[in-house]
């Protein structure tokens, strides 16, 4: 528990009569990569704005690197908002310089490290070009430059693949991982469940401004057995209609992912599918994190 | 509790990206020419439509007075012996412009000479067709009565007034008009630099928070510090584009001297060059003192710092420029009262109205300036605005750091003045 580099203590704030965030708490260690999870309006940015010092709780205390969160831990944090912005009219360079400077780097330090990142994504080109001028892939880019440049111990990253092609979300995915193995603490906030499983350790789970769920991602889906059924067949599949006692998630025309409810017998399910359709696989595996989410939110 | 590195870091970015910026370069440039332009405009105008050439017809009964005006001007006067039903029709029809009727008795002091025109006289030329005629009139019946020329030139005299102002040190001035008129234009200047770098601040809050990019700098540092080196850093600009102003005008003067002192000097010699010359030095600018520079400054600084927090509050509570007006509209009210007691203030700057109008905070960037250039103003008076000046502007721009750092992260709804309220009260 000493190792943590995160906490939230009962952590409340409100918005007029509403409670954007009720009575959380949780902590977070160094060198993992921390899920903040949930529907909209779940009050993960909120959350992630009172770690950054934007706002302020109104009852509770958040700690980072065991001080309480202010203009110092803010030097340390790298945050990367759900809506990406820059200065249009700035050049790339003195932007990134600009940033630097805020968090605390002096300028010749900056320049360093502008200069390895934007090497590093394809980027160090644009360095004199107005932001405005280059396309938003690009500005992604920039703006995760900027988000990692001044090297924080601390690093959000919120909804950070929208508008990404895939070969550069695979780059910015290695990149995150490489954070991590250097030690960093990241927080990832996100509603895309497969990239939860691919780079979670962690998660918490929000649902009107509560924390529902919050701990290791594997022993989470362990806690819940292996009670659904990935089932890949051809055939005609309205007998999944007529199945009891179940429910059917991610139903596409030749797969479908089943979680077994109370009273629910897998052995029956398969003799069942065996006489409407050719059966591929199937297979009872631990619940999916999206499978867990709708779950818990549902609750 | 403000971190000065990162105040110091936003001001410089706030005053260098926009002192390099095209706009900057041309407002600096533009802004004295268009000043120029609007000043010197009402004259040229009347002087090019004085260039095109007008003739009236003259259908003169007496035989005297219409040659005589012939003699003053053969252009313009052009005697007719058309009869006036004539003369009418062609007005008419338009081809000519206007006519005299000058019957014979006006010699004997008797009837009205009539001036007919298709209402396209103006003034210039209906009082120059009235005072041509009256001193030929006049002229004409001193012969008859054969006036003695001691007291032709006893009516022909003009008494002259002086118009001086004592200072407080006991010196004679003349009173040119020219400190009011100082005044005015300094009011003008502030009150246009109050619009325009209000509108500079109200944007680039605006452009922050659209671009989004202000999620970012507040995770890095306190919304009012960034307010702070926002307003900062524009004033800088503000005093720099002045200054720039200043420098180019007195370089102007520098450079004028020696030049109108080369054309007169050309043909010195000629009496009619030294009185050019004398007259030239008697348009000079007087001498203006430096406390009035220094109070111009000051108001604009206080003046702006007032107004630019209003602004930036309002930038930071809509997402774009066209959901601004209706917040808008009670800074834009507070900046133009003031230019609507401009003349009475001016007029009468030591009246009680024109006293506490000049001392009320939001009026004192326009009004003191006018009042400060054409008399010497009370310590208290002055040691007093600027005191109430910068506890408004303290006040204002809590109040409005307050709107900011809600307004900023709000997006997609324009607020109204009770939600401004609303997040003023919020922790």
């Amino acid at each position: 528990m000493n190792d943590s580099i995160v906490e939230f203590r009962e952590v409340t704030k409100q918005f007029g009569g509403t409670r954007a965030v009720d009575n959380v708490s949780f902590s977070v260690r160094s060198g993992r990569i921390f899920g903040l999870l949930g529907p909209n309006g779940a009050g993960k940015t909120t959350s992630i704005r009172m770690l950054t010092y934007i706002l302020k709780p109104d009852s509770g205390s958040i700690s980072m690197f065991g001080q309480p969160v202010g203009p110092e831990t803010q030097k340390r944090i790298g945050y990367l908002p759900e809506e990406r912005g820059l200065y249009k009219k700035m050049k790339v360079g003195e932007q990134l310089v600009y940033l630097c400077r805020l968090r605390g780097l002096s300028r010749q330090t900056a320049r360093e490290r502008i200069r390895y990142w934007l090497e590093r994504f394809g980027a160090y080109d644009w360095i004199g070009q107005e932001v405005g001028e280059l396309s938003k892939g690009m500005q992604q880019k920039i703006q995760f430059v900027a988000t990692i440049a001044h090297d924080p111990d601390c690093l959000i990253f919120d909804e950070p693949f929208s508008g990404l092609d895939p070969i550069n979300s695979e780059m910015l995915k290695e990149v995150i991982l490489e954070l991590r193995d250097a030690g960093k603490t990241i927080f990832f906030a996100t509603h895309r469940m497969e990239q939860v499983e691919q780079l979670c350790d962690e998660i918490a789970l929000f649902n009107n401004g509560q924390l529902i769920l919050n701990g290791n991602l594997a022993e989470i889906r362990s806690s819940y057995g292996q009670n659904s059924i990935r089932l890949r067949f051809s055939g005609d599949s309205r007998f999944l209609n007529d199945l009891k006692n179940i429910r059917i998630n991610n139903r596409s025309t030749n797969y479908a992912e089943l979680r077994l409810l109370d009273g629910a017998d897998d052995q029956q399910i398969l003799r069942d599918a065996q006489n409407h359709v050719r059966i591929h696989t199937f297979e009872l595996v631990q619940p999916s994190i999206q499978e867990i989410f709708i779950d818990s939110v549902s609750k | 509790m403000i971190q000065k590195e990162k105040l110091l870091l936003i001001i410089q970015r706030e005053y260098l990206t926009r002192l390099r910026s095209k706009i900057f370069i041309v407002t600096t440039i533009l802004a004295p020419v268009v000043m120029i332009l609007l000043l010197i405009l009402p004259t040229l105008i009347q002087t090019m439509s004085a260039d095109r050439q007008r003739q009236f017809l003259v259908y003169d009964e007496t035989g005297e007075i219409g040659q005589e005006l012939v003699g003053i001007d053969s252009v313009y006067y052009r005697i007719t012996t058309n009869p006036p039903d004539e003369l009418r029709a062609s007005l008419i029809t338009g081809d000519i412009e206007g006519y005299l009727l000058i019957p014979h008795e006006i010699l004997d002091g008797k009837g009205k000479v009539s001036f007919y025109h298709g209402g396209t006289a103006g003034m210039t030329v209906t009082s120059r067709i009235r005072s041509d005629v009256q001193q030929i009139v006049r002229d004409i019946r001193l012969d008859r009565i054969d006036t003695p020329a001691e007291v032709r030139a006893i009516l022909a005299e003009r008494v002259q007034t002086e118009n001086l102002t004592i200072t407080a040190e006991g010196e004679e001035e003349a009173d040119s008009g020219f400190y009011m008129f100082l005044g005015f234009i300094m009011g003008f200047i502030i009150y246009g630099a109050m619009f325009a770098y209000g509108a500079v601040i109200m944007r680039s809050v605006m452009e922050e928070k659209t671009s989004r990019i202000v999620e970012v700098i507040a995770s890095s540092v306190r919304p009012f510090e960034l307010l702070m080196g926002k307003v900062t850093g524009v004033a800088l600009l503000g005093l720099t584009q002045f200054a720039i102003w200043a420098g180019a005008g007195a370089a102007l003067m520098v450079v004028a001297g020696p030049i109108v002192t080369l054309f007169m000097g050309g043909d010195s010699g000629s009496v009619q060059s030294t009185e050019a010359a004398a007259e030239a030095a008697a348009f000079s600018i007087p001498y203006i003192n430096p406390i009035i520079w220094v109070g111009f400054v000051l108001f604009f600084l206080l003046g702006f710092l007032i107004y630019s927090s209003l602004f930036a509050a309002v930038g930071s509570a809509v997402d774009q420029e066209s959901d601004s007006q209706q917040l808008q509209m009670p800074i834009i009210m507070l900046i133009i009262i003031p230019l609507m007691f401009l003349f009475p203030v001016s007029d009468d700057p030591a009246s009680t109205l024109s006293v506490v109008l000049s001392m009320v905070p939001f009026f004192a960037p326009i009004l003191m300036p006018v009042r400060m250039a054409v008399l010497p103003i009370p310590l208290w008076q002055l040691g007093g605005t600027i005191l109430l000046m910068i506890l408004t502007f303290i006040i204002l721009i809590w109040l409005s750091s307050r709107i900011y750092r809600t307004g900023i992260l709000m997006y997609g709804k324009k607020a109204s003045f009770r939600e401004l309220w609303k997040w003023i009260r919020e922790n």
